[in-house]
């Protein structure tokens, strides 16, 4: 898996060294810092561009915990409940396409302008991810798997403990992979919208904004969003595999 | 004993409704094994569910001691149509799930051991063949050291060794251990193969159309003799005149 990564990784910057030779040959001046100029830059802002990073995996984080903590057990019992699922679905389905970043200037009203409305924005957006696909999930447990443990006695909690949930947490991982993009975004664009200086607290998002006018030191703080990307990606696939190795194997057969 | 009087079970409400068994009359002895027959669809399962107090009848009751069953009782064990084993659980973690649902802490070790499963505890269900897949259920099933045994289908879908297995399983343990079991198939053969008596229902909704007393049951012998024969040939008569 790493070397297929490290071959993907050389893939990119070849490509992106040859579209910045290229736009520089046709326009006649640098458009695209190539990636070593972008290299160096980063080496010269290292610790800057390290902070930026931290501040923005930990944002991140915190925004991806947040947004299970919450969305999961909402997710998993509409789904679930019938009863639930027919009055909370539409109110879900109505919220779930409306994207937090429009209604940022409520949510600063709401917020105010310090590390919440960051957090919230970025938690809005993960969190309809994960509601919608752990309550998809939730909808097509197998009805034989429920009979099993309630013919044992089981109580709802038990249900959803033995069944619903490990039932449904490939699918939510899978999805919360595929919303990582989605969240970065998100990350990037609450990044972005606040403040002007580049002080404690600023993320990549920041970073790329104050650097606007040095396109060398900008473009490492987006390839800083791309590893970021990366990083919650693979993490939350090595998570996948340990919380549901039964995926991962295969019939061995037997008697 | 199991006694189940005037059951009636009705599926959906008012313009809707589908009765799936209607004033249904059993009895089953302590210690007795029954099978229960009838065409495919007919209200045999939900019977069973009855029975295991998974569903509350629309009217009529079962007993199952002497004692109304309202809701699920824990000296009766249901084994599933395909086993209903939990994918994301080992086969030991499979094994102890009714167990550990009852708060109960021993471990199915040796049940594992005596259904030939030693040495498979840390395997997936998607890694075991479909007889293992089976003995697993009975395996869950058997941990609670049930004093009444249902039996949905134990065999169904299985090629015709693995089916044989299976069955001489279910006798052997019958002869072991002396529960009271019901046991609802589809297969005529194995009705005659493991029921002491053979309850046979008509098509939805169930009732009660023959019972066939089938004294000869209750060695894996059996099987090859002219009374099995017999009675195979009786219990098919039976079931086609009733139409599937």
């Amino acid at each position: 898996m790493i070397l297929r990564y490290l071959v993907a990784m050389v893939v990119i910057t070849a490509v992106w060294a040859g579209v910045s030779w290229l736009l520089e040959v046709v326009r006649g001046r640098q458009i695209l810092p190539t990636p070593w100029d972008t290299a160096i830059a980063a080496g010269e802002t290292l610790s800057v561009l390290a902070a930026a990073f931290g501040t923005s995996a930990l944002r991140f984080l915190i925004a991806l915990a947040v947004a299970f903590v919450l969305g999961l057990p909402l997710g998993l019992a509409v789904g679930f409940e019938p009863k639930l699922d027919r009055y909370l679905s539409p109110l879900i389905y109505l919220l779930y396409p409306m994207p937090p970043v429009a209604l940022l200037l409520f949510l600063y009203l709401a917020f105010g302008l310090g590390e919440v409305v960051r957090l919230v924005v970025v938690v809005m957006a993960l969190f309809f991810q994960v509601v919608v696909a752990a309550q998809g999930a939730a909808k097509y447990v197998v009805p034989s798997h429920i009979t099993a443990v309630r013919s044992a006695g089981a109580t709802r909690w038990q249900i959803y403990r033995h069944v619903v949930l490990p039932a449904t947490l490939p699918s939510v991982l899978t999805a919360a992979r595929v919303s990582v993009g989605l969240g970065i975004t998100m990350l990037y664009i609450a990044e972005t919208k606040l403040g002007v200086l580049l002080g404690p607290g600023a993320g990549l998002g920041r970073f790329i904004e104050y650097y606007t006018f040095r396109g060398d030191i900008s473009l490492a703080g987006v390839v800083g969003l791309a590893l970021l990307g990366l990083l919650f990606y693979v993490v939350l696939e090595l998570l996948e595999r340990i919380l549901c190795r039964w995926k991962f194997v295969g019939a061995r057969g037997g008697t | 004993m199991i006694e189940v009087d005037g059951l009636t079970i009705v599926y959906g409400r008012a313009g809707a409704a589908v009765p799936a068994v209607a004033g249904l009359a059993i009895e089953v002895d302590t210690y007795e094994l029954v099978a229960v027959v009838g065409p495919s669809g007919c209200g045999k399962t939900t019977l069973l569910f009855a029975i295991d107090g998974l569903l509350t009848p629309t009217a009529g009751r079962v007993r199952i001691h002497g004692e109304e069953v309202r809701g699920v009782r824990r000296d009766v064990a249901l084994i599933l149509q395909d086993a209903g084993l939990l994918p994301w659980k080992t086969v030991r973690a499979n094994a102890e799930l009714s167990l550990r649902i009852q708060g109960r802490k021993e471990p199915a070790t040796k049940v594992l051991a005596d259904l030939g499963l030693a040495g498979f505890e840390k395997r997936f269900p998607s890694e075991l063949s479909e007889g293992m897949k089976r003995r697993v259920g009975i395996a869950r099933a058997l941990a609670l050291q049930p004093r009444v045994m249902l039996m949905d289908e134990p065999t169904a879908n299985l090629d015709s060794i693995t089916r044989e297995h299976i069955q001489n399983l279910i006798l052997g343990l019958w002869w072991e251990l002396g529960f009271t079991g019901i046991l609802v198939t589809h297969d005529i053969e194995e009705a005659v193969f493991l029921g002491k008596r053979i309850l046979v229902l008509s098509s939805r909704p169930a009732r009660v159309v023959e019972v066939v007393d089938n004294p000869g049951m209750g060695e894996p012998g059996y099987r090859g003799t002219p009374e099995f024969v017999a009675q195979v040939a009786h219990l098919r008569q039976v079931l086609g005149g009733n139409g599937p």
